[in-house]
Parts: C-alpha cells; structure tokens; sequence
C-alpha cells in the first residue's frame, strides 16, 4: 500500500490546483496533460504488459471520438450516455479485430493494426451520410450536465474539463495498477517475455490478449471522445491519423513501456516539450521529438522509469 | 490398462521430412521414462506433438484415457501435462519468483495462494534465495531449475523434461538427477529427453529409444545399453541399424 501513498498525494494536489490556478493556458497543458496520461496508461495495458505494439490505437480513440458526436449530432444523446454507447462499439469492433490479427506475432501484428486504422480512418473519410467526411462534425448545443434538477455544469469554462480530465486520467492509472497484479497481469507479461513459454504454462493467448484489447480500447475510446469534446470538433485525419497511434506509443517508450509510472511521465516530457517547442519551432517541433525518441531508446531502453529503477538496484547491491 | 500417457502410431512430417514416423509407446503412472536417440532422432518434435505446439500428421495421444490430439498447448497443461524447453525460456524481465508464480496460477485465480505455491516449489530445486533477481540474470544451471520449478507449480500429473541436464557441469548434472528422482518419490510421472546416458540408467525405469523419427527399440536401461542396434544408432552404423 506504500506505493500508493505517492499517487494519492499527486491526486489530492491537483484536485486543489484549479483553487489556485486561474489562468486558462495553465488549466488548458493540465487537461492535455490528463488526455495524454489516460492514452498512455490505456496502450499501456495491451502494448506494456502484453507487448502487442499495436501503432493502430487512433482506431479505438477515433471510434470514441465519432461514436459519441454522432450520437450527439444525429440523436441528441448526451455526451455522458453517447460516450458510453461509443465505449461498447469501440469494444466490439476491437474484439472482432483482435481476433483476426492476434495470429500474428512481432512486425505483422505491429503492421495490421496500422492498417485497421487505415481502413476506419478511409471509412470515416468516405462514409459522408454518416460522419460528414472530411468536413468533420462539430459538437454544437452539449447540453448541460445535470444532476437531479439542478445544473453541475454548462461546459462553458475549463474547470469542469479538468476535474473530468482527472477523473479520467486517475481511473486509467488505477486500472493499469490493477491489471498488473492480477492473474492477467502475470499472463500479459509472459506473453510479452515468451509466448511459447507462457502458452506450455497453460496460458490461453488468444483470451488473454483479447482481454487486455478490450480493457486497452475502452479506455483509448473513453480518452477520445473526451479529447474530442474537449477541443469541440473531430474530423477523420486529426482522430484516427497515424500521428494519434504514434502519440500515444511514444509516451509509453519515452516514460517506461510495462510500468505504472512510465506513461505518467512520458506524458508530462511529451505534452510540456510539444507545447514550448511548438510556439518557436512550429511543425519543426515534430523534429526535436524524433531526436528525443531517438536518445531515449539509445540510452534508456526501458523509459525513464526503467533507466531510474535500474539505478536504484545498482545503489542497492553495488556488486 | 492403466497408462496415464498412450502414444499410438502418432506421425509427423514437414513437407516431405519425417519428423516422427508411426511411434508408439506408453506411459504409465509413477514411472520415469526415458526418450533417447541421436540428434535429429525427432524427440523435441514427438514432445511438441504431446504438448499441442503441432498436431500430429497422423496418430493418436491419450492423456488419463482423453484423446488429447489438436488441444492447444494451455488446454494440454491445464489437464496435467506441463513441458521444459531444451532452450531454456525463462520471462527474462520477470523476477524468479514471478516465473514461477505464472506457472502457479494454472491452477488458481488468486495470486497470493500462487505466490504460497511458487515458493515451495522455488524451495524444492533450491531457488528460494533467489526469488528476487530478474530470471535474465541466472546462469544456465540456475535457468534449468527454474525450469522446473515452473513446471512444477503448475501442479501437474505428468512432466515432459527436455534435456533438462544439458550444457550442465558435474555438479549441477548432479543436483537435478537427484531433483528428478525426489520428484519420482513424489509420485510424479516424467517423461525426460537426455543425452548423458549416466544419468538416464540412474534415473529412468524404461527406454525408448528413437531414430530418425522412429522407435528403434524400447525396454528397461539394462536391455537398452545392451543392444547392438542402439549403439549402432549411435555410432552411425546404419547396417547395424537394420540387423
């Protein structure tokens, strides 16, 4: 339990912060900062502890995102049904994909998930009656959040985002706390070690995998279609594009792919340093990035958590 | 009859390559039985075969009377067969400990009931002390035993040992044929692939022997290093073979 006594700390700390913090930029880099740790710990689960690298991921956040405009648009359902609804789809076309591709083992499975998002982002595209094609929908008229007759919130300023953002980013943490010291954690992460291995220790892969899909896409569609909300507009490139899936695995690798704490951490080095960079670099940021990746996997192959670990264990037993 | 494993005819080809052609034998509870044969003989293949990494081309296996031909390789464990790999494959990233509790958690959904069973199973080979260390780290002797102690926490009825001594020194040769005859005691069956003969006579109480994916010749070790035809296997005499 000690080692959930940091993370409650950092929680009640920034459940204070909006007290304080007024200015509407500072709110708005913690909310990016909520959407990109939920992302994070949501790969987390499949591509950290199962060691499935799926560079497909946009599929899962883009099906939120959409699932829930379109409800909102076509049927005035709320966001926070519509969301759960888009939840469910984002699920079941996960699971009918997993069951295809988890087949595939190392590149082939990396390559079709990328091309799954591929094909949903073109069907997006394309399937103008349904999602207006590249002109993209617009979230107009969210009604206000009510709770019994009186009015929680009209989403009109940041504050109610953050404290979402936080919720979300919190139970996406806790998740990723519970799965790793489950009996599925433990499968996950033979799998991710040696699938032979795990499959001869009566390991069954396919559930397995599947299982962490599922927990790993609910999660993505529910950051989705809160991002989506959040910023008020989606359209197929800028939620199911390959950038998204790229995001969200270069969070896990920067911070320490497999741990708790490595995306939390990718999260804060990715959302800070593409904010300041973005302002003076413009699109040239993206170039500093892939310099960043680059000494990160030279030098801390594991993420800054795992180069930190490994430190520790050395002060431990200098041998 | 009461053989806890029944090969019957099983073949297996890749391609055209007979891996395994019409092999039969069984194996009866409590017994240690030893699979020997020349490299290439088609002894990691027939394993792979019981285990469910491939089906066999043609043939049948029974487990306690179950045809088990085509379950998966986690449905073959859950029903009692657990397998060692000739190359070892410890989760390298996961602690010693962990190994092990994997294997524990066949038989049960909570972890700390796994964890109970993984430390005694570490204790049984003698890796209690290093329930902590990253299985990456061990040396080869140590990665053997957590083979075993792997296996046997999936609480099984029946291991298949793939040279579980091999590229060992003296010395730890030593501790695991005293670890499979402990575990004899226990009233586990073994099945073991083993090159070094020493240890199979010491260990096994019945041979097959195999040959270019057939059996060549089957009976208890006294018999079995007394047969020309065996020698002849092994020392490439292929007219010696036929006699």
């Amino acid at each position: 339990m000690r080692t959930l006594l940091p993370w409650a700390v950092a929680a009640v700390v920034l459940a204070l912060v909006p007290l304080w913090v007024q200015s509407p930029y500072a709110l708005h880099i913690f909310i990016l900062l909520f959407i990109a740790i939920a992302l994070g710990e949501s790969w987390n689960v499949i591509g950290g502890f199962a060691g499935q690298y799926s560079v497909g991921h946009a599929a899962w956040y883009g099906l939120g995102a959409y699932g829930a405009f379109i409800l909102l648009q076509r049927k005035a359902i709320a966001p926070w049904f519509g969301v759960w609804v888009a939840v469910a789809a984002a699920v079941i076309v996960a699971l009918a994909v997993g069951w295809i591709t988890f087949r595939l083992r190392g590149p082939y499975f990396v390559l079709a998930s990328i091309a799954v998002a591929e094909i949903i982002r073109l069907a997006a595209l394309n399937w103008k009656e349904l999602t207006n094609g590249a002109e993209g929908i617009l979230a107009a008229d969210v009604p206000p959040l009510r709770l019994g007759g009186t009015v929680i919130t009209d989403w009109n300023s940041k504050t109610p985002y953050y404290y979402m953002g936080l919720a979300m980013a919190l139970f996406c943490i806790a998740v990723n706390f519970l799965v790793k010291r489950s009996k599925l954690g433990y499968y996950l992460q033979a799998i991710r070690e040696d699938q032979d291995a795990a499959h001869s220790l009566g390991i069954p892969l396919t559930l397995s995998k599947n299982t962490a899909l599922a927990i790993s896409a609910a999660c993505t569609a529910l950051a989705g279609s809160f991002a989506a909300f959040y910023v008020g507009f989606i359209e197929p490139q800028g939620v199911f594009g390959i950038e998204v899936s790229i995001q969200m695995v270069l969070t896990c690798i920067i911070g320490g792919i497999g741990t708790v704490a490595g995306p939390v951490i990718g999260a804060v080095v990715v959302v800070l340093l593409s904010e300041a960079l973005r302002a003076s670099l413009s699109s040239a940021h993206l170039l500093v990035y892939g310099v960043l990746v680059i000494i990160v996997i030279l030098t801390m192959p594991d993420g800054f958590v795992g180069f930190i670990a490994q430190r520790l264990r050395r002060k431990a037993a200098p041998a | 009859m009461t053989a806890l494993l029944e090969v019957r005819n099983v073949s297996r080809f890749f391609g055209g390559v007979k891996a395994n052609l019409d092999v039969s034998f069984s194996v009866e509870q409590g017994i240690v039985l030893g699979l020997i044969g020349p490299n290439g003989a088609g002894k990691t293949t027939l394993f792979n075969c019981i285990t469910g990494f491939y089906p066999p081309s043609s043939g049948e296996i029974f487990f306690e009377g179950q045809r088990i031909n085509g379950y998966p390789p986690d449905k073959v464990c859950k029903l009692g067969m657990a397998r060692t790999w000739q190359k070892v494959r410890p989760l390298a990233k996961l602690t010693v400990l962990e190994n092990t509790v994997v294997g524990a958690l066949c038989r049960t959904n909570s972890v700390a009931e796994a964890q109970r069973i993984a430390l005694e199973q570490l204790r049984v080979v003698g890796l209690e002390g290093r329930a902590p260390v990253l299985a990456g780290g061990l040396p080869i002797g140590e990665r053997k035993k957590l083979e075993l102690a792997r296996v046997l926490a999936t609480r099984p009825r029946m291991i298949l040992l793939d040279e579980v001594m091999g590229g060992l020194n003296a010395r730890e040769s030593e501790e695991i044929i005293q670890l499979i005859l402990d575990v004899k005691k226990r009233g586990l069956t073994q099945v073991v692939i083993e090159h070094d003969m020493k240890a199979i006579v010491r260990t096994c109480d019945r041979i097959v022997v195999l040959n270019s994916g057939e059996k060549l010749a089957e009976g208890v070790p006294q018999e079995i290093v007394n047969d020309p035809r065996v020698m002849a296997a092994y020392l490439g005499d292929s007219g010696g073979a036929k006699a």
